[in-house]
């Protein structure tokens, strides 16, 4: 249980925080399509990674409780 | 009306006693009832006329002890271990778990139906069996609903007992108030272990375990499993090695923070130079190449610690205070080595090497300083396990030898010399000598010693040289016992705990989420809502262009940064240390947090008359002559009197030795029970003793009935002395006070108590007593198994109330009262059922130990007050808050931020430390 645990909370955690990094390229890109003089693509993906380092942070904090509860409730 | 005794299975204690005695009073027609746990028996009085006998004992079954019936076998009770549970009354993860726990005092297979029908009846318990032949109940239960605490609870609630193991392992790698909570959290969610309590500043974990599902190896690797060293305490080389383990993380903490400085400067002054146009500093400091060489050095080994302890912990999914500096330190230097070697374009020229090397300086500053005031803290656990003798010189076949302390064995006959410290406890059997026992006491004058005065190991002989026979030794010593009070003290939390804990177990996750929020509103709102690049051009503090996620970036770094969970964790524990560290200093030995808070609520004291406010032994109060001198009737008295083995008659015996009369043996000495004493002395016939003894004898004593009623009145003992049949004079005799009863009762009610006296003594007297210490009120002729029902009354009324006692007699007082306090000098049983201890022989610590308690508890609130006030002004002032509203605009640097949270940690514990100077007394 402990080995699906761990595979299903990274696997969940990357997908959040690729969708959370993807939805922030989008945003972002809109801004630099809006506004070029002050937003470039290198604040775009540098932002990408960073935000990808934090929401990686934040749902890997959150995730292995939830997956976990679900794993042990029973299936009467 | 009829009275009863009824036999009854399962009790253990005054706990049980309490329950019993609740029950059958309440049935309809009982007027008396006590309980005794020793002999498993209640003895009832009640009216036939309302009730009966099977009634009663349905009221005792239904609270689930069983009544024996004539002829059933008792089954002989078994203490059961003393277990707190600290962890919540609900699971909160969820599913099926199965748990066994070690059952005592089954004493049949009807013990273990019982216990199986209470488990069974817990809601969340899927199947409940208790085996009685191997003293185990299996328990399936869904952990969402029910925790193992619930189980345990039933258990004993019906009055037997389980086997638990508790113990305390010293925890390394620590930094925050979240690793504690951390390793709390993998060790509730380990199968075998009932409850955990780890304390960040003393580096303990303190657990009940159930050493048939879990080892003390496998309870470490969990801990290891999180990312910390466990390691078990052995008890009394634990104080050098915590100095030494202390001592060393200070050096580290000096070093590290050393490195950090020396190369901090010039990587602020190139950084900041280059930046701001500084034409001062060298050219060569301004280098990019350099600046990212000192800044890398500065991250490898000063700032190293942190991402070590970041990787620990996500390698287990913990989240910490390292993940919080790592992650902002960590995308300061990233960024700034980017811009060093890839061409990012204009904006991105801009370094923070600067940035990076600051906040790891003023980090570990802050840790350097927390290494060097977090000793301090636990300085009274040390100073008490630095009072120990090292050796001991024993006899040994009448020559003396000199063996290591823990080598005594009680029976050991010990020598000491003046000016050597009493290495264990133990009665003087030869020598006389004055010790000075403030160590332990408090006390500041050394006490007189002689043949058959108790001494206290760790205490120092002052005058003369001793021979004592060992009585306690080892971890039963006096000292032992206070250590381990005041350790287990310091690792109980207070219920004002609970918020902090909360807090400080969501606090990273928390923080994360707002620098997250706080970047994202910066990058896509704030930067062009407020126009950031041309106030900054304005403002000329920037000379290269910035960019949205340079701008957002630094200010989601500031949020990270100065976030403080440490200042939320440390608030309680360390308040809660220093206090009872405190107390144990003064002799007041306090049990916990919980305690704290429940004294700041009492409004009432009371207090037990005899032993307490009392001496507990007669003294001679009066002499009155009617005929010749007072010392002729006190001699007369104590001739009549030197046969006797009555407390009266040894007091006033001892009252004329005190004066110096010679008392000479009677020649004929005749006890007259009830009445008093006949002797003859010197041809003439003595006789002492009461009213009617005189009146037997044809004596007229109305003459003196004025003055003997009135010395009743002073709740005297008054007698009458006559010679050859003529009434020669009075003698009165009194339970005295204790010198500082009156000080310490003016001293509550200054404090704005309410002080009350139980006593069994007859109303005259305990008005008497109570008005010579200037109490309010009087519970007098309660029987001793009623005292803890008074308590209760007074309760009822909505009072909260402290019960300060001594005896076994007050120990079921003790745990129905709010506060049970306990005089040191008290029996076993006392101090056992009491929060809190007063070593000292004197009631005046009363108030001293609610001062404490009071001191305390506004500490751990002005902590709290200020780590939650720091956190939530500081955090929206480094997300930006005042940007808009400030001109120019404010933003917070973040090793500005940086230093903050340095400093919050260390201000907690700075206003805790201050503690120590404040003096209890008026």
């Amino acid at each position: 249980m402990e080995k699906k645990l761990g595979i299903y909370s990274v696997l969940a955690s990357l997908a959040t925080s690729i969708v959370i990094m993807l939805l922030f390229y989008i945003l972002a890109m809109q801004k630099v399509s809006a506004n070029p003089a002050e937003y470039k693509s290198v604040d775009v993906y540098a932002g990408m990674v960073y935000v990808f380092i934090l929401s990686m942070i934040v749902s890997a904090s959150i995730w292995p409780g939830i997956i976990e509860k679900r794993l042990k409730k029973p299936r009467f | 009306m009829e009275d009863a005794i009824i036999k009854i299975k399962g009790m253990m204690c005054s706990h049980c006693e309490k329950t019993i005695y609740d029950a059958v009073m309440s049935v309809n027609g009982v007027t008396k009832a006590s309980a005794n746990f020793k002999k498993g028996e209640v003895k009832v009085s009640f009216d036939t006329s309302i009730t009966d006998l099977e009634t009663i004992k349905k009221a005792i079954a239904s609270t689930g002890y069983e009544v024996i019936e004539e002829g059933e076998a008792c089954p002989v009770p078994i203490k059961p271990a003393v277990i707190r549970y600290e962890a919540k009354d609900r699971g909160k993860d969820g599913g099926l778990k199965k748990t066994s726990i070690k059952i005592t005092g089954m004493t049949c297979a009807s013990c273990a139906q019982n216990i199986e029908k209470a488990l069974g009846k817990i809601e969340g318990v899927v199947k409940a069996s208790v085996n009685f032949s191997f003293e185990k109940a299996s328990i399936e239960y869904d952990s969402a609903q029910v925790a193992p605490a619930a189980f345990e609870n039933a258990i004993t609630s019906l009055g037997y007992g389980v086997a638990k193991n508790e113990i305390t392992l010293k925890i390394g790698g620590m930094h925050c108030a979240s690793c504690a909570s951390n390793i709390e959290k993998a060790l509730l969610n380990t199968r075998g272990i009932t409850s955990a309590n780890v304390s960040f500043p003393l580096e303990q974990a303190k657990m009940v375990y159930d050493p048939e599902v879990i080892q003390i190896s496998e309870i470490k690797k969990v801990i290891e499993g999180v990312g910390y060293t466990a390691s078990e305490k052995t008890g009394k080389t634990d104080a050098d090695r915590e100095q030494r383990a202390r001592e060393e993380e200070i050096k580290r903490q000096k070093i590290n923070f050393i490195i950090a400085l020396a190369l901090a400067i010039p990587i602020s002054l190139g950084d900041m130079g280059r930046n701001l146009g500084w034409g001062f500093v060298p050219e060569i400091f301004k280098n990019d190449y350099l600046l990212f060489i000192l800044a890398t050095i500065v991250m490898l080994f000063p700032g190293r610690q942190f991402f070590e302890g970041t990787y620990r912990g996500l390698k287990h999914g913990m989240t910490d205070m390292n993940l919080l500096i790592a992650t902002g330190t960590g995308a300061a230097y990233i960024i700034s080595a980017a811009a060093t070697f890839l061409d990012l374009g204009e904006a991105y020229k801009h370094t923070y090497y600067d940035t990076a090397a600051l906040l790891i300086m003023f980090i570990v500053l802050g840790r350097y300083l927390e290494a060097l005031t977090k000793g301090k803290t636990s300085e009274a656990i040390r100073k008490l396990m630095g009072l120990a003798a090292k050796t001991a010189r024993i006899v040994v076949n009448g020559e003396e030898k000199e063996i290591p302390v823990e080598d005594v064995k009680v029976n050991d006959i010990v020598v000491v010399r003046p000016g050597e410290k009493i290495p264990v406890d133990g009665r003087v059997v030869d020598g006389l000598t004055a010790i000075d026992e403030s160590m332990i006491t408090g006390e500041s004058i050394p006490v007189e010693k002689t043949a058959g005065s108790e001494v206290i190991g760790a205490t120092m002989n002052k005058t003369g040289m001793i021979k004592f026979q060992a009585t306690k030794v080892g971890a039963d010593t006096a000292l032992s016992q206070i250590i381990k009070l005041v350790e287990d003290a310091q690792t109980r939390k207070a219920p004002i705990q609970k918020l902090a804990d909360i807090v400080a177990g969501h606090f990273i996750l928390a923080v994360h989420v707002l620098a997250l929020l706080t970047f994202f509103f910066w990058f896509f709102i704030g930067y062009e809502y407020f126009d950031v690049p041309t106030t900054f051009r304005i403002m000329g503090e920037m000379a290269t262009p910035t960019s949205p996620f340079l701008f957002s970036l630094l200010i989601s770094i500031t949020v990270l940064i100065i976030s403080c969970p440490c200042a939320v964790g440390l608030a309680t524990p360390i308040a809660i240390m220093v206090g009872t560290g405190k107390g144990a200093e003064n002799g007041i030995l306090i049990k916990g947090g919980e305690v704290l808070e429940k004294a700041q609520k009492l409004d009432t004291i009371v207090f037990d008359k005899t032993g307490t406010l009392t001496k507990g032994e007669p003294a001679l109060t009066d002499v009155i002559a009617v005929k010749g001198t007072e010392n002729e009737v006190l001699r007369a008295a104590a001739i009549a009197e030197k046969g006797s083995e009555h407390p009266l008659g040894e007091a006033i015996l001892k009252g004329a030795k005190d004066r110096g009369i010679d008392v000479p043996d009677a020649e004929e000495f005749t006890a007259l029970p009830g009445r008093g004493v006949e002797v003859k002395y010197g041809g003439k016939k003595v006789l002492i003793g009461t009213r009617k003894l005189m009146t037997e004898y044809g004596m007229d004593i109305t003459p003196h009935s004025g003055r003997l009623l009135e010395l009743e009145h002073e709740g005297k003992t008054a007698m009458l002395v006559a010679l050859d049949n003529e009434i020669a004079g009075i003698i009165a005799v009194a339970d005295t006070l204790k010198e500082n009863s009156a000080e310490a009762v003016r001293e509550l009610h200054n404090m704005g108590f309410s002080v009350a006296m139980i006593t069994g003594d007859n109303r005259r007297t305990a008005d008497a007593i109570a008005k010579q210490v200037g109490i309010d009120r009087v519970l007098s002729e309660v029987l001793p198994e009623d005292k803890a029902a008074e308590i209760k009354k007074l309760q009822a009324e909505g009072k909260k109330v402290a019960m300060v006692g001594d005896g076994i007699n007050d120990a079921p007082a003790l745990v129905q009262s709010d506060v049970g306090i306990a005089i040191g000098s008290g029996t076993d049983v006392a101090i056992e059922s009491a929060q809190i201890v007063l070593i000292k022989n004197d009631v005046r610590d009363v108030a001293k130990s609610i001062r404490l308690s009071r001191l305390t508890l506004s500490k751990i609130k002005q902590n709290l007050f200020w780590a939650f006030f720091y956190n939530t002004v500081g955090i929206p002032i480094a997300a930006g808050i005042l940007y808009p509203f400030t001109s120019p605009p404010f933003l917070l640097n973040p090793a500005l931020a940086a230093a903050a949270m340095a400093a919050s940690s260390v201000t907690v514990t700075m206003n805790t430390l201050l503690m120590k100077r404040i003096k209890l007394q008026r």
